[in-house]
């Protein structure tokens, strides 16, 4: 094994490891201030490091400091402790893991060799996901049971019911996208997504699998335990579902794992059907020959976004009653110091990558970065979709989520294979 | 003689209806016609900066209490206990003395009034046949550390002055 090999290694795991971790904070943040957006309101902007609060970011350690420091407490009634304790870890752990099969950008080349870009270089793709993400109900059902509570006790009967009806249509979609791509791959699934139908539409899976992908999405909502389908945890009849008994950090623990499994299901989302890391009409061996135009016209670009984000947050950071000397202006400025800062840091790269001659190694990593930065921005957006849906659709009942499950979803999904296996068929 | 009797139409019946996914889009572009006007405007927000922006505090608006005083300067209480016979709370502790200032007989010596145990009600005002107790202060928020700071003596009842003028007050409906 070479430097490069183990340096790789500890990249892509890393990478798997961390980004999901740090999404966290985003994705909490995102749900506060989009909901308080989605409802008029202005949400948590006031906690603040020397007056910076970085848009309410702030909020979230002040949250984490407090989850830590709060009293952990074991109910007496409780005689499983070791099911109570063990709970969370699962629901979070599993989550954590079932990102490790996601490519994040292509096969990279580098001197030669292939380094396929997932946490953990496998060829189980969408299977290892499937596998994996079913394990999460469990630490619901084991919270819920191990409480020793009859609140707890129906939300986890009740997340054990929905995954049972929503695990089947969420596997026959993915049969139906396997038939289209015919491999279990996800990284072979995305390099599909790359080409152009007709010439000029990208061969995403939601072009060629509307219906496969309407209802994995919906699954993909039962499957993590959102809204409209978090009847879990639904707080009006349930008081907290299965987490009724958990303080302290084992309740931050479920609260995380429901991020991060966020996260992972929006990420096999954007995977299997928004076309993963590729970029619209720039598939990866076009990137790789164009390297020069690309970093051309991102050199362009950048400073065109950077203005536009200053003019909004120059517009928007600012305090909306009458205030002397405002600090959030002060603050915002320092924030577009920053930004032109980082802009420029970017601008002198792309200068020395266009200088230096852009052939080989280079030229492939520039590639890799720019994939994985469309998928984590196609990632955040689908995110971002969930806390949407979350702020419109109120929660299901018990009964329409089944009647939805097995009578709606069920039948489509197996109509959806029939007609996708019959046009491979006669295509083919 | 029948009433008129009128059907009500049943929403949520039709395929159109049905198929959920379209009236689910609606809504979400409800939603997200909000989040982007609040998201490129954020002054459209319809929120209070609260603790540099106070709330607009109506006479009758029932906040912390007062007692209120002559022109020259005397307390109008007289110790007359109907406040603290009244109280439902029983927060009110009355201790009657000697008048000092010759206008009557009694005066209070101590007048406590627990914040912790009110209830914010009113009644005392009500009840009382000088007007000597008043709930038109505009204080809506009272924050202490300790318990014994809640609390009030007779002393910072008879400080604090009103945030109404006398004819807002009578308007007020008192």
């Amino acid at each position: 094994m070479s430097q490069l090999d183990i340096l790789l290694i500890v990249l892509r795991v890393a990478f798997g490891a961390f980004v999901p971790l740090c999404f966290i904070a985003v994705l909490v943040w995102m749900e506060r201030r989009g909901a308080a957006y989605f409802q008029d309101r202005s949400g948590p902007n006031r906690a603040n490091i020397f007056g910076f609060r970085a848009g309410g970011l702030v909020q979230n350690l002040a949250d984490a400091v407090k989850l830590i420091t709060k009293e952990d407490v074991v109910p007496g009634h409780i005689t499983h402790k070791f099911y109570f304790v063990i709970a969370p870890v699962i629901v979070f752990l599993i989550a954590l893991v079932s990102f490790a099969a996601i490519p994040f950008a292509d096969v990279l080349i580098l001197d030669g060799k292939e380094y396929i870009m997932q946490a953990i270089p496998t060829d189980l793709g969408i299977l290892w996901f499937l596998a994996v993400a079913g394990f999460a109900v469990y630490g619901i059902i084991l919270a819920g049971w191990s409480s020793h509570n009859k609140y707890g006790v129906l939300g986890g009967l009740r997340a054990a019911a929905q995954v049972i009806s929503y695990e089947i249509p969420m596997g026959l979609a993915v049969i139906s996208a396997l038939i289209v791509y015919g491999t279990v791959n996800l990284t072979e699934m995305v390099q599909f997504q790359g080409q152009l139908l007709f010439g000029f539409i990208p061969m995403w899976g939601v072009v060629l699998q509307p219906l496969g992908a309407i209802i994995f999405i919906v699954a993909a909502f039962a499957e993590t335990n959102r809204t409209p389908f978090d009847l879990a945890e639904g707080e009006s009849e349930l008081v907290a579902g299965f987490h009724v008994e958990y303080s302290s950090m084992k309740f931050g623990m479920f609260f995380m794992g429901e991020y991060v499994a966020m996260f992972t299901s929006s990420a096999i989302i954007v995977s299997l059907y928004f076309g993963g890391f590729q970029i619209p009409w720039l598939a990866t061996d076009a990137l790789v020959n164009n390297t020069r135009l690309v970093s051309f016209l991102l050199m362009l670009l950048l400073p065109v976004l950077a203005l536009l984000f200053g003019a909004w947050m120059s517009k928007n950071n600012r305090s909306h009653y009458p205030r002397e000397n405002d600090p959030r202006v002060r603050e915002a400025n320092v924030y577009a110091k920053i930004m032109w800062g980082l802009v420029i840091a970017l601008e002198l790269l792309l200068v020395i990558f266009l200088i230096s001659g852009s052939g080989g190694m280079a030229a492939r990593i520039l590639t890799a970065g720019l994939q994985i930065v469309t998928f984590l921005v196609k990632v955040t957006f689908m995110c971002f979709v969930y806390v949407w849906v979350r702020w419109t659709l109120p929660r299901f009942r018990y009964d329409q989520l089944q009647k939805l499950g097995w009578q709606t979803l069920l039948p489509l999904s197996l109509l959806n294979i029939f007609v996708t296996s019959a046009i491979v068929v006669a295509l083919s | 003689m029948s009433g008129k009797i009128k059907i009500m139409e049943r929403k949520g019946k039709d395929l159109y209806e049905r198929l959920y996914l379209i009236e689910v889009f609606k809504g979400m572009a409800v939603t997200f016609g909000h989040f982007l006007s609040n998201l490129l405007d954020n002054s459209k927000l319809y929120v209070r900066h609260y603790p540099e922006v106070k709330p607009e505090i109506t006479a009758r608006w029932r906040g912390r209490h007062r007692l209120t005083k002559h022109e020259d300067g005397t307390m109008k209480c007289v110790a007359c206990f109907m406040c603290q016979t009244n109280c439902p709370a029983k927060c009110i502790m009355i201790e009657a003395g000697e008048r000092v200032d010759g206008r009557t007989e009694k005066m209070p010596v101590r007048f406590d009034i627990d914040l912790l145990e009110c209830i914010y009600c009113g009644y005392c005002v009500e009840a009382c046949p000088m007007d000597a107790i008043r709930m038109d202060t505009g204080i809506f928020s009272v924050t202490g550390d300790e318990r014994k700071s809640f609390v009030l003596k007779i002393t910072d009842l008879l400080e604090t002055p009103g945030a109404f003028t006398e004819e807002e007050y009578k308007k007020g409906g008192a």
